[in-house]
């Protein structure tokens, strides 16, 4: 029987509505798996794969000049003539950008005070070879036909080291999978960790569909930061489902006698319904405030932390502690409560 | 309470040491937040190398350090990773791309000359005269022409070498190559034995720039194994600038609100999180400044996830205090309890979250190192101030006794009188954290 104090205080029945939890993560990750599967028979890659495992070269110019769509189709053809062939050419919002500027250029910075397009170039690896320095190439078309810029960044990675990177940068992810798990099954037990591992593959498929998505709507790409994030995510999740976990270990310590399972984990959940909305919020205002005001560079970082922090907090209280209960009381005595 | 004066010196001492260390010791920026070029060189096989040992990727580091120092960039870095790669970071460096001319280059100067080769043809055949004889390289112009020119002083050796070849070759043409590019091939007059030659550019002449280059590159001496750069990232002074603007708006920002929501939520306790918040930062970043951790983009990003989660800490601790104040404890046990029950939770969760980064850490590239790096120190350092300066201001605020004031605590009091009345009939149960 549960204990009055316990019931007052059940704010949800995590228990009872095991089947809503479950069909709502299916709504949270179909489309996800169903973006990643077309991307997969279109692109070959589940998620657009930028520079850093594909290998190539990405430049980024401020111009200032006001550079329009016209100015681009002109200066391909130029890129062309020196070489390079389908670069991927894209004026980015220089709004956010100038206004920054503007602000920074009181402080010394006059030359990039007059920056009104932002341009990046992304194309196959870039050779630097003695004198046939590709990068120097580009510059001078530029040059030649926008005028004078401001080189914002250069980032190239050569064919091999992208599948180099690709392959680490998998096996990191599956490691830290391991790893979690072992510990959980180490300090817990086995079945707990199996639902760690659930709910965080869960966070992580939710986290890579939804940049599936955008892939495929805004060609946002991953790269190294990306999976760092992913990383961060299922450690944030794991986190999450810990002070979860390590509640029902200790109520079901000294309530096992009295309640079933399932009451213990109802319990649980609720006495750390609190802690875990309170906590993913601090993390979640710190993200924002990175997101909104911190540098561009980072952003599709952060953007997929958010996301990740939003359904790993998801995913703790109603996903993993309500599967472990439908598995421990299909093994003991069964509970009428499905619905 | 001895324990409770002994401990608040000791934070007053950390206190104090890190505000020295923050003062003192310059941060360290990482090249994206304030410019510069860093590039990744990987020592390429020949069919003459089959293996690229650890003594030519010494004398490869060598010759790069030497180029670089020629380009007159302070600071820079050449780093060995891995068995066959140099990373090397150029800070504040205007245009990386004449830098990144002058580190791939094998800058092999040889001296040919011409043989009836099998069909016929003249060919270039080595004479084994190269750049490792030159002593000393100068940019000159030619007093006649005005033409820049390169002139190039042997070694001892070198001479005598120089010596004997023009010798035999007297009215014959000797090559110049340079990285396997025909550079002039002048008929020997007669034999040059002072040991002195000079490079010109053939009929057209070099650029100054060209010349320049040369001499640094000669000087600087030949690659022993030719180096590819497979991995550039250059920032501009101009996005470094923006970036460290932004990430500072954002963290001052982010940890503004979150303190304001500490202290909404939790009230008093939500002050002392706060404290504890505050000093947190000064030590993550003197520890920082010890180090040294290099703060990048990426590692700032970690440190501001870690005061998420150094707040997360305070936050399990103070929901853990208040329940057990609900079940009537009194305040000294009630935070007590409130720390013992939630460490494990802490420890556990921040386990994982090392083993992550540990991960991250051993096998990520170097903007993963740094995030990695710099969560991990804050992670640990907040389980260490969450337990020492939260819970030991704490006591010193709330001292011991009946709970007069719940709405310190933002509880209710009839919340708390309701349950007292289970403590009194089941102590040692309430103690042991059974609330029924």
């Amino acid at each position: 029987m549960t204990s009055p104090l316990l019931r007052d205080k059940n704010i949800i029945d995590v228990v009872k509505f095991k089947w809503l939890w479950i069909g709502i993560s299916l709504v949270l990750i179909i489309p996800g798996i169903v973006a990643m599967i077309y991307s997969t028979v279109i692109y070959h890659s589940p998620m657009k794969l930028g520079i850093d495992f594909t290998g190539g070269t990405l430049l980024q110019y401020g111009f200032e000049k006001q550079l329009t769509t016209q100015d681009i189709t002109t200066v391909r053809d130029d890129f062309k003539k020196v070489g390079i062939e389908n670069p991927v050419i894209q004026i980015e919002n220089a709004d956010a950008f100038l206004k920054k500027q503007a602000a920074s250029a009181k402080t010394n910075n006059q030359k990039a005070a007059n920056i009104k397009s932002v341009i990046s170039i992304r194309t196959r690896f870039l050779s630097s070879e003695k004198s046939n320095n590709e990068i120097n190439k580009v510059n001078d078309v530029l040059r030649s036909s926008f005028g004078s810029f401001v080189p914002l960044q250069v980032s190239a990675i050569g064919p091999t080291l992208g599948t180099e990177l690709f392959k680490n940068a998998i096996f990191a992810l599956l490691l830290a999978f391991a790893a979690i798990v072992a510990y959980l099954a180490f300090r817990f037990q086995l079945d707990y960790g199996m639902f760690a591992l659930i709910a965080l593959f869960h966070d992580a498929l939710f986290v890579c569909g939804m940049f599936s998505i955008f892939g495929l709507l805004f060609g946002t790409e991953i790269d190294s930061l990306f999976i760092t994030a992913v990383l961060t995510v299922v450690g944030f999740s794991v986190h999450d489902t810990i002070v979860v976990f390590d509640r029902i270990r200790e109520n079901s310590r000294f309530l096992a006698k009295k309640m079933s399972f399932n009451d213990v984990v109802n319990a649980s959940v609720n006495q750390t319904l609190a802690r875990s909305i309170n906590t993913s919020l601090t993390v979640l205002i710190t993200l924002l405030a990175l997101f909104f005001l911190g540098g561009v560079t980072t952003r599709d970082f952060v953007l997929a932390m958010i996301l990740g922090i939003f359904i790993g907090t998801y995913s703790s209280i109603f996903n993993a502690s309500t599967l472990l209960a439908m598995w421990r009381s299909k093994g003991a005595k069964p509970t009428p409560k499905a619905a | 309470m001895k324990n409770r004066k002994i401990m608040l010196s000791i934070i007053i001492g950390l206190i104090v040491v890190s505000i020295y260390i923050i003062i003192t010791k310059p941060t360290k920026l990482g090249l994206d937040l304030i410019g510069g070029s860093r590039l990744v060189l990987e020592a390429q096989k020949t069919p003459q190398i089959s293996k690229i040992t650890p003594d030519m990727m010494d004398s490869l580091q060598f010759a790069i350090e030497k180029r670089i120092n020629a380009i007159g960039v302070a600071e820079t870095v050449v780093q060995r990773a891995g068995e066959n790669r140099l990373i090397v970071e150029i800070p504040s460096i205007s245009d990386p791309q004449k830098a990144k001319e002058y580190l791939g280059e094998t800058a092999s100067l040889e001296f040919k000359e011409q043989k009836i080769g099998l069909n016929k043809q003249p060919v270039w055949v080595s004479t084994g005269l190269s750049g490792k004889d030159v002593k000393k390289a100068t940019v000159g112009s030619d007093p006649t022409t005005g033409e820049w020119k390169v002139d190039i002083e042997f070694t001892g050796e070198g001479a005598k070498k120089f010596g004997k070849l023009t010798q035999t070759l007297v009215g014959k043409p000797m090559a110049i190559f340079f990285n396997g590019e025909l550079q002039s091939a002048p008929v020997i007059q007669e034999p040059i034995l002072g040991g002195r030659a000079q490079i010109t550019g053939g009929s057209g002449g070099f650029q100054f720039e060209e010349a320049k280059k040369m001499v640094d590159l000669v000087n600087a001496g030949a690659l022993p194994v030719p180096a590819e750069i497979i991995e550039e990232n250059s920032i501009g002074p101009t996005l470094g600038l923006d970036s460290i603007q932004k990430s500072k708006l954002a963290g001052l920002v982010g940890l503004a609100l979150v303190m304001l929501f500490m202290i909404a939520y939790y009230r008093v306790p939500g002050i002392i999180a706060d404290v504890a918040l505050v000093l947190y930062s000064i030590f993550a970043f003197a520890v920082f400044k010890i180090i040294p951790v290099t703060l990048t983009l990426a590692g700032i990003a970690g440190f501001i996830l870690s005061i998420g989660m150094a707040v997360d800490a305070n936050i399990l601790i103070f929901e853990r205090t208040k329940e057990e104040l609900r079940a009537g404890r009194t305040l000294f046990t009630a935070i007590n309890a409130g720390f013992d029950r939630a460490f494990t939770s802490i420890f556990d969760s921040n386990m994982t979250t090392i083993i992550t980064c540990t991960i991250l850490y051993m096998l990520g590239t170097s903007i993963i190192k740094g995030f990695a790096l710099t969560l991990v120190i804050g992670v640990v350092i907040s389980m260490f101030t969450a337990i020492t300066v939260t819970k030991t201001f704490m006591h010193l605020v709330f001292g011991s006794g009946q709970l007069k004031h719940p709405e310190l605590f933002g509880l209710k009091k009839e919340q708390i009188s309701n349950s007292s009345s289970f403590e009194d009939t089941n102590p040692r149960k309430a103690k042991l954290g059974v609330l029924d």
